[in-house]
């Protein structure tokens, strides 16, 4: 078994085996959170645990393929995340998160495996019926460049109370560099908890996609 | 003891339950929290609330910012503490008061404003 694969398996069972017991990139202190994004050319799984309410570390696995469906790459690694500043108002919150990371990776265009590293920052605004968001992140290798950005922007359809399953509308636009020859739009139909949220989309190139998150 | 005897006695105990319980104030304490959001965000201090041995409930409304916590009877919660655990959640404490009703009340009340 290679070193990808374990960490695979490690990951992948670091998401699922704990028991069922936030939308930033960790959760609250001491909780587990899982997320997924799941697409014909871009399958991601990624678990963090928030060591205080500022710091999560994680593992994740990532399935890319080119829009040609020619290239492939696979990488499994471990994640540190910061939250760098919050601001706090009576109807709105915004955020700067620190997201890095540094993997394994390998393609199918290349032999063996290549240490990856994913710096990347996010920035959110969000209030209980707006909510926009931008991730820039390297996905740097020896002789490989896929840098990633995306922006995301969303309202709700109406208020919900706390107990209450909110439905929003999200349309994000990503694109990623020398895989993707134009940017990726979806449009999504995202159900939030207090728990998980599920999103449902279809992309311009009409391809279904699923996203989650679960706090444990 | 005859049966009209302890026919009273059993009225007596009743009544007396009655009216202790409705002579205890349930104490709550009420914070308007700036920054919360959404649901997903809200749990963390809806979990690290009810994990206090002094909690008897929680009730958060997203829509007016508010969480409150019911203190157990004859316990007490320190409202630094309370102040403290929700900034540790992440989110920032407008205003806090202590008041003489159940969080199932202020539910109710809420939702009648509402």
């Amino acid at each position: 078994m290679n070193f990808v694969r374990c960490v695979r398996l490690t990951c992948v069972a670091a998401a699922f085996c704990i028991p069922l017991a936030n939308a930033g990139p960790m959760g609250f202190s001491g909780s587990t959170m899982s997320m997924g994004d799941f697409g014909p050319n871009w399958r991601e799984l990624f678990a963090n645990h928030a060591l205080t309410s500022r710091d999560a570390v994680g593992a994740e696995v990532l399935f890319m393929r080119s829009d040609d469906g020619r290239r492939e790459r696979e990488m499994a690694g471990v994640t540190y995340t910061r939250l760098v500043s919050r601001w706090n108002a009576p109807d709105s919150q915004a955020n700067v998160w620190f997201v890095g990371g540094v993997s394994a990776v390998r393609g199918n265009d290349f032999n063996g495996t290549r240490l990856m590293f994913t710096p990347g920052i996010q920035l959110d605004y969000e209030t209980t019926r707006v909510y926009v968001s931008a991730l820039g992140r390297l996905y740097r290798a020896r002789g490989i460049n896929h840098d990633y950005g995306s922006v995301r922007a969303g309202f709700s359809f109406w208020e919900a109370e706390y107990d209450e399953i909110q439905p929003w509308f999200v349309l994000e636009a990503r694109r990623m560099r020398n895989l993707s020859d134009k940017p990726e739009i979806t449009p999504m139909l995202r159900l939030i908890s207090k728990n998980y949220f599920v999103e449902l989309g279809v992309n311009t190139a009409r391809q279904a996609r699923f996203n989650f998150m679960y706090v444990f | 003891m005859n049966n009209l005897s302890i026919f009273r006695l059993g009225r007596i105990v009743a009544i007396s339950l009655v009216l202790s319980t409705s002579a205890a104030q349930a104490t709550t304490l009420v914070a308007t929290v700036n920054g919360m959001v959404c649901a997903l965000c809200a749990q963390g201090i809806e979990k690290k609330l009810r994990a206090l041995n002094s909690t008897q409930d929680v009730y958060v409304n997203l829509g007016q910012k508010v969480v409150a916590a019911q203190i157990k009877d004859g316990q007490k919660m320190d409202e630094t503490a309370f102040r403290a655990l929700i900034k540790d959640a992440g989110y920032d404490v407008a205003a806090l008061q202590s008041v003489e009703k159940t969080a199932a009340q202020i539910k109710t009340e809420m939702k009648t404003k509402k």
